[in-house]
């Protein structure tokens, strides 16, 4: 989920020149009427390869002037440059999912083309229509219905969970207070269909090739070494429980609370763990079993006694070790006591 | 069992170690019963938790009314008025394993009730899973890694979780199935008989019957398959032990009405049918390289491979297309989440919040498994030394299912045999080797005696005749003189091997100090499956226990508020509750309930949470018209029971206002907190579900003290207006309201009162769903 922060006043001179163009565009005339705005905005949109239209000072006063009810909603994505490099609020993100959202509308319904319009607004370029929003924090997207005169109080803004989803639940969020249903979301392909064609026609030439291979028996799948490298590989990777890891976007540690200069690797309670701690468990899980074939396999071909001697003894002690500290660990970590049940005459 | 499958059955030696082997098998089949008696001895002998409730009575249904109508059972108790067709929507498997178990004690003239069988069932096919698993190893590896693979599953705690005696539930009977059928397909493929091969279509048909989990077998049984054929282990014994289960268990599955056609409809299933083409692709490639000259081949192969592709790639065209007409690509949302891990959290939160579901972390593994979690990769190893077509599938085994339990915590149970299997093939392995070790090198022996020869050479033996014979795999079988001879060949080889083993030890003062570090792995681990199955997996959920200082409490509350019901209540009256406790109330109330915990209809269950959710006089309309005479709720402030409905009850407003949205959460969330004190929300205080929690609850202490939320309760002193307190069981933790009639409300009031109410009630028909 993104997280909100505030916005921070530094900024740079922004090139203007779409704001440039866009004011030659706008006619002198101040006075105007609904339909100019709705046909000027229509031309736009159609401009923009998504629908998303960019949204200036002077557009946004007078979308502003015109009488309410408005024909139509808008939805306003607040942007700032300064902050894409920010990763965890994930703007870029957002900003592709709301143009999405946009195109997918406008491809779903055509014949809706006015009643809903989507505009994108530079933090730099118009500090004071985010004042003017009170808007001080980022990611932030707002929906204005037609009846909207006051732009704080009237107008809704999208919670965290509505973009939490990405576009699917922007949809779903104008959906439910617009009326207006948006269809479903067009993502574009991962792999362009050239891509596709091309992959396609390099797996088929390859095919036949790798059949005669096949046949023939000798591909990197004959070699019994890689998988069995790859089967511990998995096992590894999964009792260390790097799946939670990757579903729960865990750190590999923490800073400790208490003393920031301290790494926390091991987390108490067995709900949870960090990335260290369980790629470090998992190698103890691996090691002592690697050990022990070690043992059994390899070492026992060896002629010299004493070099069986040493080994053997140092395999033991690790794999005691790693046991006895697993077996530590845990209890440290989940808090069970867990003990034998003795005769109750030995008591 | 084990008698029949010596290599040398002549000799007396050999008929003492299966006899052995016998009774080792016998007490761990004994080990695995009583292991799970923990329950029993420590509380009773009775059904535990939801879903084993809902089992027991369709058993009860069955063996009351045959299997007919069972079938055709359309049970009107539950999900009123709905009803819900069972014969149609339960993994039969379960039911009709108890119901034949009770009818053939009943016929042997041993009068069981049902409910004795239903709460032993599961620890009796623990005790076959196990046997199951012996089998499963010996065609692995041997007699001896069989037995020892059999006693670490006997005992390992993730599967216990599931099949206590009174679990009554299907896992208890479907661990046994899936490796049975594993087994069977072994075997099948190891000695090319067909009888095993439609052996093991049936076992698979049972599996199908048991558990949703069959999709696991369908999808790794091909894979081993195409596993094998890429890596040019084709051979006719495979085709053998494939066709048929195709075939045969394709339909076979969709014999089960909860399948039908999803045997052939969804993705789970195509695999094994492109896999079902490729082989017979193969084979032809093998018939026609076995009758042309190696010239004519090597032409013949270009076409073959030609016209193979073509009809793979136009099937394969069939199936995308038949794959991307479906919403979710054909497959459900479980099996998606099992191959993209993120997807559930995505998309699904239904299936990501429910506790089953989420990733496991490491110490998940070490109480689930716990030692052989060190064990597993000595036995992928020794898998691979030498690899064999059973040995590679153990190790695929091994390598999907640990892969899946990383991903869903409750797949830890398919995980848990296979890690058994790879333990006890690791263990064994180490014990041979140490205890030969030993053995040539203990002083005062003589070298050369033939006694020495003993159990370890016969356990060699038999790995190495099964390798031998699964090196030459791509050969024809042979006929069986042939095989007579090759096997003496094989057996005068083995004894050179062994020869040659024997001088392959280790130091003797080391391998002492190994083996007594493994007993005591060993030691350790049966010290830790002894406490999960005591302490961690026992509690029926139905009984409670507190141990305090003045001594043992029981807590039997739940029985006593159903006994109750059943008892002085119509047949016929309505029972509403959260779905949580439905199925405990149709089986031992057998009264109808609103929902159950077969959480088919959303709209349903979030109907009665709004009702919970919703001020009194509202909640009783909602409840009026869905015929409701009784409201129960669960309440554990008094004695301090933490999974009661108050704790649950977010999740009643959650699912409401998911449907009826004038339910909102943070209505009854004070600053984003729940809170059940002076602070909080006017509408959490009016709702029914703490009128109905917290009614008298003041005049226990004075005070009002919760000891689950551990707070003072926000509103002490109030009074129903729409319900009456019919009883209260003697630890407050079941309390049960009875609808007031409409007319007692009425009473005494004038008749202007009369029409008011009467006109707000039709005023207000938003509020209720039902109107």
């Amino acid at each position: 989920m993104a997280i909100f922060t505030t916005l921070t006043n530094a900024n740079s001179a922004v090139p203007l020149i779409l704001l440039l163009i866009l004011n030659l565009l706008t006619p002198l005339a101040s006075s105007l009427s609904s339909d100019s705005v709705v046909s000027e905005l229509s031309a736009l949109q159609s401009q923009s390869s998504t629908g998303v239209i960019h949204l200036t000072d002077p557009l946004l006063r007078r979308i502003l002037s015109l009488p309410t009810p408005r024909p139509f909603h808008f939805l306003l994505f607040f942007d700032a440059q300064s902050l894409h490099s920010k990763a965890e609020l994930s703007l870029p993100t957002l900003k592709s999912e709301f143009a999405l959202v946009s195109s997918s509308f406008y491809t779903n319904n055509p014949d809706q083309k006015g009643l809903i319009f989507f505009f994108e607004i530079e933090f730099q370029e118009s500090q004071s229509s985010f004042a003017l929003f009170g808007v001080n924090s980022l990611p932030h997207i707002r929906l204005f219905p037609p009846s909207a005169t006051d732009l704080k109080k009237d107008s809704i803004p999208m919670d965290a969970s509505d973009f939490s989803r990405l576009a699917e639940s922007m949809a779903e969020f104008i959906e439910s207070r617009s009326r207006l249903s948006v269809g479903p979301v067009h993502r574009p392909p991962i792999v362009s269909k050239k891509q596709i064609a091309f992959i396609a026609i390099a797996i088929l030439i390859w095919t036949p090739f790798f059949l005669k291979k096949l046949i023939a028996g000798n591909t990197v799948l004959h070699d019994k070494n890689i998988w069995m490298a790859g089967a511990i590989f998995v096992y590894f990777f999964s009792v260390s429980g790097a799946m939670f890891n990757i579903i729960r976007k865990m750190p590999m540690f923490l800073l400790d609370r208490n003393d920031p200069s301290k790494l926390v690797f091991f987390y108490q309670g067995s709900g949870m763990q960090l990335g260290a701690e369980g790629f470090a468990v998992g190698f103890l899980y691996t090691i002592v079993g690697l050990l022990l074939a070690f043992v059994t396999h390899v070492l026992i071909r060896v002629k010299n006694r004493t070099v069986q001697r040493v080994t053997m003894i140092i395999v033991l002690l690790v794999s005691f070790l790693a046991v006895k500290q697993v077996v530590f660990l845990d209890n440290w970590k989940t808090g069970y006591g867990i003990h034998a049940y003795w005769p109750s005459s030995w008591q | 069992m084990a008698a029949l499958d010596t290599p040398q059955p002549s000799t007396l030696r050999h008929a003492f170690g299966n006899v052995l082997s016998l009774f080792i098998l016998l007490l761990i089949g004994v080990l695995a019963f009583s292991i799970r008696l923990f329950s029993v001895i420590k509380y009773e002998s009775v059904i535990h938790e939801f879903d084993p409730y809902f089992n027991y009575r369709v058993t009860q249904f069955l063996t009351k009314n045959g299997i007919y109508d069972f079938w055709n059972w359309f049970d009107d108790r539950t999900w009123y008025p709905l009803g819900r067709v069972i014969g149609g929507t339960v993994f039969p498997g379960l039911t009709l394993t108890a119901g034949t178990l009770w009818r053939i004690l009943n016929t042997l003239n041993i009068p069981l009730s049902v409910e004795t069988v239903c709460v032993f069932t599961a620890p009796i096919f623990s005790a076959f899973a196990s046997w199951a698993t012996y089998l499963l190893t010996k065609e692995v590896k041997g007699v001896g890694a069989g037995l020892t693979a059999a006693a670490l599953l006997a005992m390992v705690p993730s599967y216990i979780s599931r099949s206590v005696a009174g679990s009554y539930d299907n896992e208890a009977v479907a661990i046994f199935a899936l490796i049975f059928t594993f087994y069977l397909y072994i075997k099948a493929l190891n000695t090319g008989s067909l009888f095993y091969a439609t052996l093991n279509a049936i076992a698979y048909f049972y599996m199908v019957c048991s558990w949703g989990g069959y999709t696991f077998i369908i999808n790794l049984i091909p894979m081993h398959v195409l596993l094998c054929i890429v890596t040019g282990r084709y051979s006719s014994r495979l085709y053998i032990a494939y066709a048929p289960l195709v075939v045969l268990g394709t339909l076979l599955a969709s014999l089960v009405p909860v399948v039908g056609f999803n045997a052939v409809m969804t993705s789970e299933h195509f695999a094994s049918f492109l896999v079902f083409i490729i082989i017979h692709v193969v084979a032809l490639v093998y018939y026609i390289k076995g009758i042309l000259s190696p010239q004519m081949f090597k032409v013949a192969v270009t076409l073959v491979v030609s016209i193979g592709l073509i009809v793979c790639g136009a099937v394969l065209a069939v199936l995308i297309a038949l794959v991307a007409s479906s919403p979710t690509k054909g497959w459900s949302g479980r099996s998606l989440s099992l191959l993209d891990p993120t997807y559930a959290s995505k998309y699904i939160p239904i299936i990501a919040s429910v506790s089953e579901h989420q990733p496991p972390t490491w110490p998940s593994y070490f109480m689930d498994i716990n030692v052989l979690a060190f064990l597993v990769p000595a036995g992928i190893i020794a898998c691979f030394l030498p690899l064999s077509d059973a040995s590679s599938f153990a190790v695929l085994y091994i390598a999907t299912s640990v892969y899946f339990s990383g991903v869903m915590v409750r797949l830890m149970l398919v995980l848990a045999p296979a890690a058994c299997i790879m333990s006890g093939i690791a263990l064994s392995e180490a014990f041979g080797v140490f205890t030969r070790s030993i053995k040539f090198q203990l002083p005062g022996v003589s070298q050369n005696s033939p006694v020495n020869a003993g159990d370890t050479g016969t356990v060699i033996q038999n790995d190495v005749v099964k390798t031998e014979k699964s090196e030459d795999s791509l050969k024809e079988r042979p006929s069986r003189k042939n095989k007579k001879k090759e096997k003496d060949k094989t057996e005068r080889a083995s004894v050179v091997r062994q020869i040659e083993k024997r001088l392959l030890v280790l130091p003797l003062e080391a391998s002492v100090i190994a083996i007594f570090l493994l007993v005591l792995l060993g030691a350790f681990y049966v010290v830790h499956c002894v406490w999960a199955a005591a302490e961690a997996y026992s509690a029926p959920s139905i009984v409670l226990t507190s141990r305090s200082h003045d001594g043992l409490h029981v807590f039997d509350d739940f029985r006593e508020a159903y006994g109750w019901l059943r008892h002085n209540t119509e047949v016929d009256d309505k029972v509403a509750s959260w779905w949580d406790y439905g199925y405990q109330t149709t089986a031992m109330a057998n009264r109808t309930v609103i929902v159950d915990n077969n959480t088919w209809n959303n709209t349903h269950i979030a109907t009665v949470g709004t009702a919970m959710s919703s001020p009194e006089k509202a909640a009783w309309e909602i409840f009026n018209s869905l015929d409701v005479k009784y409201v129960l709720v669960v309440f554990g402030g008094l004695v301090g029971y933490p999974s009661d409905d108050i704790n649950k009850f977010l999740w009643m407003v959650r699912i409401g206002g998911g449907v009826f949205p004038h339910i909102k959460e943070p209505d009854y969330l004070r600053d984003g907190q729940y809170r059940i004190d002076s602070q909080a929300t006017p509408t959490m205080l009016n709702c029914l579900m703490y009128k109905l929690s917290y009614y008298r609850f003041v005049e226990t202490d004075g005070k009002g003290f919760d000891r689950v939320r551990n707070t003072e309760i926000g509103k002490k002193y109030f009074k129903l207006t729409h319900f009456e307190e019919v009883f209260t069981t003697h630890h407050w933790m079941v309390r049960i309201f009875k609808l007031k009639p409409p007319k007692n409300r009425i009473r005494g009031k004038t008749k202007k009162a009369k029409s008011k109410t009467s006109s707000k009630r039709s005023g207000t028909p938003k509020k209720n769903p039902w109107h």
